[in-house]
């Protein structure tokens, strides 16, 4: 029913004028894969989203679905669907016409029309909205809508550009699974534009982190979660984020500060200053690091303690029935932790 | 706005290429124009092109033809079309900014009536009314030979200027209703008079909104033939061009040249202000 | 602010009517209170079915006021979609282009096209015709009643009025988010069908507005028109609609008091629609927030 394609970006380079957006990224995004593409406001992550669709042209660099090459292609020959953050619906049309819209450019027969529509309209359980206009419609309705535009001439691939921002949290929730599942039952290869990591990691299959324009890892929510290979990726990924600390790394021994703690086996070869990475909820209170407790926030099952170390803040998950107070020496053993190169920061 | 970056280049020079078929009757009767204040004749055809300063040369030693000796200033005519479209130009400025802010700002009883009968002025004839102010112009005229030229002057400006004032303080409503009250507040708050606010804070954020008031009241003031030729007694550029088409004794070239010399401050002045507007407005927005 | 308004119109307004019900011919102040009731305004009426020259001005300002309107409105729609389909910086350099007649100096303005539709073969477009071979005589264009010379007021006028709607839908077409013309795009929409299917149906208000608004305008404008006759490039009758008449018989001599009948005549159609106008465009709403964002 829907061709499922594959996406290859080779060295996409993008400037307007002498702001350099993206910086030679490579991805292949697979058949059916939903690829979230994740980073903070203004790393470029949009507008990659904008050269998949066509609306820009790569300064350097060429795109190929299933290996075509699509570089020069507008929209329309790419046969993708395109949702905005902010729906774009035709304030002026009702949902029906706005749906039909792309149909009637391709000058598709009306019984046929008709028949789409109702077949994506069902599916997204806005069948009962069609007499509606815009205007009249929720927010979630007006993303279902927009959703349906997209899917209902059958585009290769569905292109989503932040759908969720605009809806209240509980809502977004909510969508979040209901997308993951209309994605998987299409098999649609879907490419996914969000800043929010926990969304990310919720719903992709993998994840591309880009910042500054630049790639700077892709993997499975796991390999992204537990094998950051940059410190940013760690920073960012991840709620509370990863804590960072300077280290000194020498025959398997990482001293920091006053203290020392044992290094993994994998790291036995490390020497010099480094940068020590290890997540809140990886973290036992006992013997390794000292600190002093700086602050508690009771999460109910779970507390977060921050714990200041050499000055530098570190935040902790421990069980909610432990006690606490501001000013407590505790000392700090991270089960799990990650190396990054001191000044490039990227993982040793 | 160049929307998608893929697209044909076609579909855009075919509406380049419109847009320039359309324009072409207008750039060729201006450019004729001006080209024939530098020749010998008229040109209208695009033959009878011959080239001469001389033309130019006459405009500003006053001469109006090859022989008579009919002398004409250039420069004083000038002048006072420049004293009439500065004179629209500060009076139409002032008094809709101050009216403006006064509508936007301040309530006071009759203030809807005041909008609306605004509104309902810029519908109105303005030859209906241009006979009533000839009246009082007459009945008013004083006596006195200068003080007649002078008075002249006044009446001109006041009345033209009166009649760009409703869209104006319709303008400049639109901008002050633009900025939100809390600059205002804040300004009263630190104990400044109304007047300090207008003066220290809302203007400046109203600047774009006065430059377009007074480029748009300058135009009209120097571009204008009616009011000039029913009142004025001395000569603008437009009632000299008006009294010397075909005449027997004007040299056709040389009105083109002083037609040139009247078009080109309009499209100088209109550049400028192009610039210093789109500057202003680009402060605020993003394409 | 409201001493100026009240000098400048409610006077002359009230003067202007008065005047009309005088016997005032050519300023002479005399007969400044010579009332004489309605006569004026049935001598208007009779010269409208009978003297051949008036009614030529009723029609002419009539088919001049529908015929402008329409070009005006469309002429300027269609040059606010094309810029808009242009890259910004063309786009405004072609804005500025059009202009150019609605600032130029009237003068000038009426100059250039007095060379250009000039009756003998020195017009610049019937010299044009004749080297192309279409014609072999010089046509006196302006001459040519009925449509010669309406044809060349529409264009003289048309020229300058189609910045108007230009200006207004160019501002509205920038307020259309752009995501919606984006959106189109990746469909496969062309240039013409996002604007017959999603711009122009969110233009309606903007059309109304422009479409009254040079209603009004098109009704009381002279200025462009009054060199162009009194130059006798256009055929007296035919080249002048009811607002030139009046300033004409009030300044260039002429039965002034019917001149001022025909004026409050034009006066009561302009306020009546000034105020149809303002009803159909819901000003009420604008003007009952002295203080807010619409």
């Amino acid at each position: 029913m829907i061709a499922v394609v594959r996406i290859r970006l080779e060295n996409i380079t993008k400037e307007f004028g002498d702001f350099k957006a993206l910086d030679g990224i490579d991805l292949e995004i697979e058949e059916g894969e939903f690829m979230a593409l994740l980073g903070p406001s203004g790393s470029g992550k949009s507008t990659l989203l904008y050269i998949i669709a066509g609306i820009y042209k790569p300064t350097k660099g060429r795109i190929y679905f299933d290996d075509g090459d699509v570089t020069d292609l507008p929209p329309k020959d790419r046969n993708v669907g395109l949702v905005f953050q902010n729906w774009a619906l035709y304030p002026h049309m009702s949902v029906f016409e706005n749906i039909t819209f792309p149909l009637e450019l391709r000058k598709v027969a009306k019984g046929e029309i008709r028949r789409k529509v109702a077949e994506v309209t069902e599916m997204l359980k806005i069948e009962n909205l069609l007499d509606r206009y815009p205007w009249q419609l929720s927010g979630g309705q007006q993303q279902r809508v927009a959703i349906a535009r997209a899917l209902v001439k059958e585009p290769d691939v569905l292109l989503l550009d932040e759908p969720l921002s605009n809806l209240d949290a509980l809502l977004r929730i909510e969508v979040r699974a209901e997308l993951k599942r209309l994605q998987k039952k299409l098999g649609i290869t879907a490419v996914y534009v969000t800043h929010d990591q926990a969304e990310a990691l919720a719903m992709a299959d993998r994840i591309a982190v880009i910042k500054d324009g630049r790639l700077l890892q892709v993997g499975t929510p796991e390999e992204i979660y537990e094998r950051p290979r940059h410190k940013f990726v760690g920073g960012f990924i991840g709620n509370p984020p990863m804590n960072f600390l300077n280290g000194f790394a020498d025959r398997g021994i990482l001293r920091i500060g006053k203290s020392t703690i044992p290094l993994p086996k994998e790291y036995e070869s490390v020497r010099g200053e480094v940068i020590v990475g290890f997540r809140p909820h990886d973290v036992e209170i006992g013997e390794g690091i000292e600190g002093e407790v700086y602050s508690v926030e009771h999460l109910g099952r779970e507390q977060i303690v921050t714990v200041s170390v050499e000055g530098e803040m570190v935040k902790v998950i421990v069980p909610g029935d432990r006690r606490f107070e501001f000013g407590d020496k505790v000392r700090l053993k991270p089960k799990k932790i990650v190396l990054f190169d001191k000044k490039t920061e990227t993982a040793i | 706005m160049r929307d998608i970056e893929t697209k044909s280049r076609k579909s855009e020079l075919l509406i380049i290429l419109t847009i320039v078929i359309a324009s072409v009757p207008m750039i060729l009767a201006f450019s004729l124009l001006v080209l024939s204040s530098f020749s010998e004749e008229m040109v209208t055809n695009l033959k009878s092109f011959r080239p001469t300063l001389e033309n130019w040369i006459n405009l500003f030693q006053g001469k109006m033809a090859i022989t008579g000796s009919i002398r004409v200033n250039i420069f004083e005519i000038t002048l006072n079309t420049l004293i009439v479209a500065l004179g629209v130009a500060g009076l139409v400025t002032i008094v809709s900014t101050l009216a403006g802010y006064a509508l936007s700002r301040m309530d006071f009883r009759g203030r809807k009536h005041v909008m609306i009968a605004l509104l309902v002025l810029h519908a109105f004839p303005g030859v209906a009314l241009i006979v009533g102010v000839y009246l009082l112009y007459k009945l008013t005229l004083p006596q006195d030979p200068d003080l007649m030229r002078f008075y002249s002057f006044f009446y001109v400006i006041l009345a033209r200027g009166a009649l760009e004032i409703p869209m104006s303080v319709w303008l400049m409503k639109g901008f002050f209703d633009a900025i939100p009250w809390e600059f205002e507040w804040s300004g009263i708050i630190d104990g400044a008079s109304r007047i300090t606010v207008w003066r220290k804070i809302m203007l400046p954020l109203v600047k774009p909104g006065i430059l377009a008031v007074a480029l748009f009241a300058f135009i009209a003031g120097w571009q204008d033939i009616i009011y000039v030729r029913t009142f004025l007694i001395d000569q603008t550029l437009a009632t000299f061009i008006e009294s010397n088409i075909e005449s027997e004794f004007s040299h056709m070239p040389l009105i083109a040249a002083a037609g040139t010399l009247y078009l080109l401050p309009t499209i100088v002045f209109f550049l400028i202000a192009q610039r210093i507007l789109l500057q202003g407005y680009s402060g605020g927005l993003k394409g | 602010m409201l001493v100026m308004v009240l000098i400048f119109y409610l006077i002359p307004l009230v003067m202007t009517v008065y005047l009309s019900f005088t016997s005032m011919k050519n300023w002479n102040v005399k007969y400044l209170f010579d009332l004489v009731g309605f006569y004026n305004y049935h001598r208007l009426f009779y010269m409208f079915q009978h003297d051949p020259s008036f009614k030529a001005i009723v029609l002419t300002t009539i088919v001049f006021i529908l015929i402008t309107l329409v070009v005006n409105v469309f002429g300027g729609l269609g040059l606010a979609l094309g810029t808009f389909f242009l890259s910004d910086i063309v786009g405004s350099k072609f804005r500025l282009l059009w202009l150019l007649p609605r600032i130029a100096p009237i003068a000038v303005y009426s100059l250039v096209w007095y060379y250009f539709f000039h009756e003998t073969s020195i017009g610049t477009l019937n010299s044009i015709l004749m080297e192309l071979g279409i014609i072999h005589q010089p046509i006196p264009w302006g001459q040519i009643i009925p449509w010669g010379a309406w044809s060349v007021i529409i264009f003289v006028n048309g020229l300058v009025g189609v910045s108007f709607g230009m200006i207004v839908f160019t501002s509205a077409l920038n307020q259309i988010p752009k995501e919606l013309v984006i959106a189109a795009r990746v469909d496969g929409a062309s240039a013409w069908t996002i604007s017959k299917r999603i711009l122009i149906p969110l233009l309606k208000w903007h059309l109304l507005y422009v479409l009254t608004w040079q209603f009004l305008s098109l009704l009381t404008t002279y200025c462009h028109l009054f060199l162009l006759v009194e130059w006798n490039l256009v055929n007296r009758d035919y080249g002048t609609t009811l607002a030139l008449y009046v300033y004409n018989t009030a300044f260039l001599g002429g039965e002034l008091d019917q001149g001022l009948a025909a004026a409050v005549i034009l006066s009561v159609i302009g306020v009546s629609g000034g105020f149809l106008t303002l009803k159909l465009l819901g000003f009420e709403k604008m003007m009952k927030r002295p203080r807010g964002d619409v």
